[in-house]
């Protein structure tokens, strides 16, 4: 687990814990509730999700498990012991056996060393889980307070369409405007109206979704999140080795690269006792009574061996021998793609904080520039009431393609973290299930 | 005043009047520049025959000087900014620094010599128009003379036949020429000074422009649909009052350029129309009017006596023309109660004014507006605002001024007891003929069928 925490605490600065006991449990519980008594940032969901999200323990009590394994394969196997008595007629012939499995002890290191790689990779692989958790929150958080913000400019927009809808309502009463005027401009109230229902529901939803990962129930769905996304960062960063980070803290590429190193453990493994499968050394004491009563003792020693005469150990040699190719090729085809991953979502990265930034700094400003010599006019009589609205509804639609854009570039900014270090959903996690079965078919490796 | 530089004293060109028929090119007189809007005083003759100079308003009367027994005048085509009213300016064409350009004054049998210079970024022409003179000389690019180009000068020699009113204009891309202000009067006084003598001569041509509000150029392609209606490129407030001395006889002189007709109307008075451009009316012809409508490329002017003193309204009876830029394409909010509308106008522009749900009046209000825009209507008076743009001044006639003294008096002292006043009445429905019974006049909206609001669902 300190291989996991090492790992959260470095690349996404989060503390993970491993609920083992009740004091765990009291603990965890209370960095929950005390980070859900404020408004949720990106950080503190992240927090709440790594320390709540069950089935994130689920996948360190599965660490746990290979850590049994560990300590089984470091350990020298158990001799084995036999005694047999053979009486009849008078002599009695008892002999005593201990019997070693001296393959397995001589492969002891070996062994134990590749357990504690396989216990390495059950580390890593927590981790990234851990950090596909973490990848998976941010994503979902960003959606959720995206439509929050949302919700808001439609409430706003509603409101507006109502008062509107009210006058050009008024003016049909007064006699200034006609049926299909008034439904010109009341249209915008129904649509409006229905605008805001949609993603009134989708804020909803995700919501639900955020709450999922954060593990959440009862008492704790009061969490409250930000009503706007946060504003973007002054200027993007620049991440001239963006390649290199990737591939030097992509899990996933850790895990592969592990694997590889198993893998070749395990073919000197193979090669090594390719002719001698089994060897048991056994020590015998044999003790003899006659039927004379006297009796005598015969000490000695048995080595039993199986020889692989019909398969040579070819057979195994080959499997293990293709199966490190596998992986080495698998690796290599990850490494590439990781590298292009890192690049795509570098790019994707500065390309949504540019639109984003062209809503925030052009679109937006000129918006409101439009609004306000809008009102100028309307103030010195030179256009109608209507004509506020038109441009008001110009104004909603920009406004809410900069909340899309905002919302783009944060998501973006998180798969950029995933990209380097690993973790993510989607197309990424697909990437790594070929190396995930190439795995499962080595295991007759060893 | 006249800009120095610009203006040579009649007396240092003696020499010049060796020179006859085609001038050498060091013989072009200098062009005086304006750099005022404000009605300039009267420029009185020094040389040549003596007559009653006329006063240009929001404008000036170009000097000039004798060469020999020629008058020589330099007008110089280039773009001006002319200030509209206080608030906005637009770039036009003019002539000498101002658009319009000079009042052209000159007896009946002068030989005038009037050099043009093109400083435009194209070429361009002067047609003097209405005055009776040789063909090569009428300014009609392609037709009757090549067109000037720019950085050109040309010069026209005709002599004045006749007296009475007149305008000049380019004929040379005409339609752009105009629309961008390139216009002006000429008065031609009677070589007699006691035909039809008056003691006030007022002089300005009418013109229009569409310009939006916020920007500065005019649209040049626009046929009706203008937003500013100038008395001399001025709108109102921006018009100069016509100070009048009580009893003086008056004329006024108007040109119209725009591109439709104007029903210039004087209160206070009647008046005949005494000359237009085709020359003076038989007195014998003249009937009385207190409107007279100046058509499209026409002059009229009319004489009166200055017999009632006051503050008179003189404007043109087109009522969009006593507005400054206003929206066309606009509901009407009569009967709308202003809650409502600030109600629907706050959520959609916080910072807006609201306005027109009891009609437009709005001159009191002091308005946000674009750039370079004026209200559409202002200016007030001593009774509160007096909601007017566009073609409006103010006759103001009043006793013992100077006879040249054409300074704004201000507001007139009405004498006790001859103001419009209140009186007490009852606050509730007056008394009406026929008892109040019948009530289907009034606005029954909401019981015609098909004409009543909506219902919307959740509203």
């Amino acid at each position: 687990m300190t291989a996991v925490a090492d790992i959260a605490g470095n690349t996404i600065k989060k503390d993970v814990i491993a609920i083992r006991s009740v004091d765990d449990a009291q603990q965890a519980d209370d960095s929950v509730k005390r980070l859900l008594h404020q408004t949720l940032n990106v950080e503190t969901a992240v927090q709440i999700a790594l320390l709540n999200n069950r089935g994130l323990q689920a996948t360190y009590n599965e660490l746990a498990l290979a850590e049994t394994d560990l300590v089984q394969e470091s350990l020298p196997p158990n001799p084995t012991f036999s005694i047999s008595r053979i009486a009849g007629g008078g002599a009695v012939e008892i002999e005593r056996q201990v019997v070693g499995d001296i393959l397995a002890l001589a492969t002891l290191p070996f062994r134990s060393e590749i357990a504690r790689q396989r216990f390495r990779q059950a580390q890593l692989r927590a981790a990234l889980e851990t950090l596909r958790l973490a990848s998976d929150v941010r994503r979902s958080y960003y959606r959720a307070v995206a439509a929050n913000e949302l919700v808001g400019l439609l409430t706003d927009a509603k409101s507006t369409a109502e008062a509107t809808a009210k006058l050009a309502s008024k003016l049909g009463e007064t006699g200034s405007l006609n049926k299909l005027d008034q439904a010109r401009e009341q249209v915008f109230y129904a649509e409006t109206t229905a605008d805001l229902a949609s993603m009134r529901q989708e804020a909803s939803s995700s919501r639900e979704g955020l709450a999922r990962l954060l593990g959440l129930w009862g008492g704790g769905l009061t969490f409250r999140l930000p009503k706007a996304l946060p504003a973007l960062p002054r200027r993007p960063s620049a991440l001239p080795l963006i390649e290199v980070d990737a591939v030097t803290h992509r899990i996933d590429l850790q895990i592969a690269r592990i694997e590889l190193d198993a893998l070749a453990k395990s073919l000197n493994l193979t090669e090594a006792s390719r002719f001698v499968t089994l060897l048991d050394v056994a020590g015998i004491a044999k003790t003899t009574r006659d039927p004379d009563g006297s009796r005598f003792r015969e000490r000695g020693f048995d080595i039993q061996f199986q020889i692989p005469i019909f398969d040579g150990g070819e057979v195994r040699v080959r499997q293990a021998f293709e199966t490190y190719n596998q992986a080495f090729n698998r690796l290599t085809e990850k490494a590439v793609n990781v590298r292009s991953e890192a690049r795509d979502a570098y790019r994707v990265y500065r390309s949504t904080y540019e639109i984003a930034g062209q809503y925030q700094r052009e679109v937006l400003p000129l918006r409101k520039i439009i609004t306000e010599e809008m009102q100028l006019r309307f103030s010195s009589m030179q256009i109608d009431v209507f004509a506020l609205l038109t441009e008001a509804r110009q104004r909603i639609a920009s406004l809410r393609a900069g909340i899309q854009a905002k919302r783009e570039f944060w998501m973006a900014q998180s798969d950029l973290q995933t990209a380097v270090n690993g973790g993510g959903s989607g197309d990424m996690q697909k990437e790594s299930r070929p190396t995930t079965t190439a795995q499962a078919g080595s295991g007759g490796g060893h | 005043m006249l800009s120095r530089r610009g203006f040579l004293g009649t007396a240092a060109l003696v020499s010049a009047s060796a020179v006859s028929g085609r001038v050498q090119a060091a013989n072009i007189p200098e062009a005086p520049i304006m750099d005022k809007v404000t009605m300039q005083p009267p420029l009185h003759p020094t040389s040549g025959p003596d007559y009653r100079p006329v006063v240009t308003l929001n404008g000036w009367s170009l000097p000039w000087r004798m060469n020999g027994d020629w008058k020589e005048f330099h007008l110089v085509a280039e773009p001006v900014v002319r200030e509209f009213a206080e608030g906005m300016k637009a770039y036009l064409w003019g002539y000498n620094g101002q658009s319009p350009g000079p009042t052209v004054e000159a007896v009946e049998g002068d030989k005038v010599r009037i050099f043009v210079t093109n400083k435009l970024p194209e070429h361009t022409t002067v047609h003097w128009h209405g005055v009776i003179l040789p063909s090569g000389m009428d300014g009609v690019g392609g037709l009757s003379q090549p067109h000037i180009k720019p950085g050109k000068t040309f010069v026209y020699e005709f002599e004045m036949k006749h007296s009475g009113t007149f305008m000049y204009h380019p004929h040379s891309d005409e339609m752009v020429q105009m629309a961008m202000g390139m216009m002006g009067m000429i008065v031609v006084h009677p070589r007699d000074p006691a035909f039809r003598p008056v003691d006030r001569d007022f002089v300005f041509i009418m013109s229009t422009y569409d310009i939006d509000p916020g920007t500065y150029l005019p649209k040049v392609n626009e046929m009706t649909d203008f937003n500013m209606w100038t008395f001399n490129s001025r709108v109102f407030p921006g018009i100069d009052p016509l100070p009048v001395r009580l009893g003086d006889r008056v004329r006024v002189r108007v040109g119209n350029l725009t591109m439709t007709n104007h029903p210039i109307h004087l209160h206070g008075h009647n008046f005949a129309v005494s000359c237009t451009d085709g020359g003076w009316v038989p007195e014998s012809a003249q009937w009385p009017e207190v409107t007279i409508d100046v058509p499209v490329g026409a002059v009229r002017a009319f004489d009166f006596t200055a017999d009632n003193p006051g503050d008179w309204a003189f404007h043109c009876h087109k009522s969009h023309h006593t507005m400054n830029a206003m929206g066309h394409d606009m509901r009407n909010m009569i009967g709308v109660s202003k809650q409502d509308l600030a109600k629907a106008v706050g959520k959609l522009a916080p910072d807006a004014m609201v306005m027109g749900s009891t009609g437009m009046a709005m001159g009191e209000m002091e308005m946000p507006a674009p750039d370079n825009t004026l209200p559409m209507m202002t200016g007030s008076g001593q009774f509160g605002p007096i909601e007017m743009g566009g073609m409006f001044t103010v006759m103001k006639i009043r006793e013992g001024m100077g006879r040249d003294d054409y300074s704004d008096p201000g507001p007139y002292k009405f004498p006790k007891g001859t103001v419009a006043y209140e009186v007490d009445a009852p606050a509730a429905e007056p008394a009406r003929q026929d008892g109040g019974k019948d009530k289907d006049g009034a606005p029954k909206m909401k019981s015609m069928k098909g004409m009543k609001g909506m219902k919307m669902k959740g509203m």
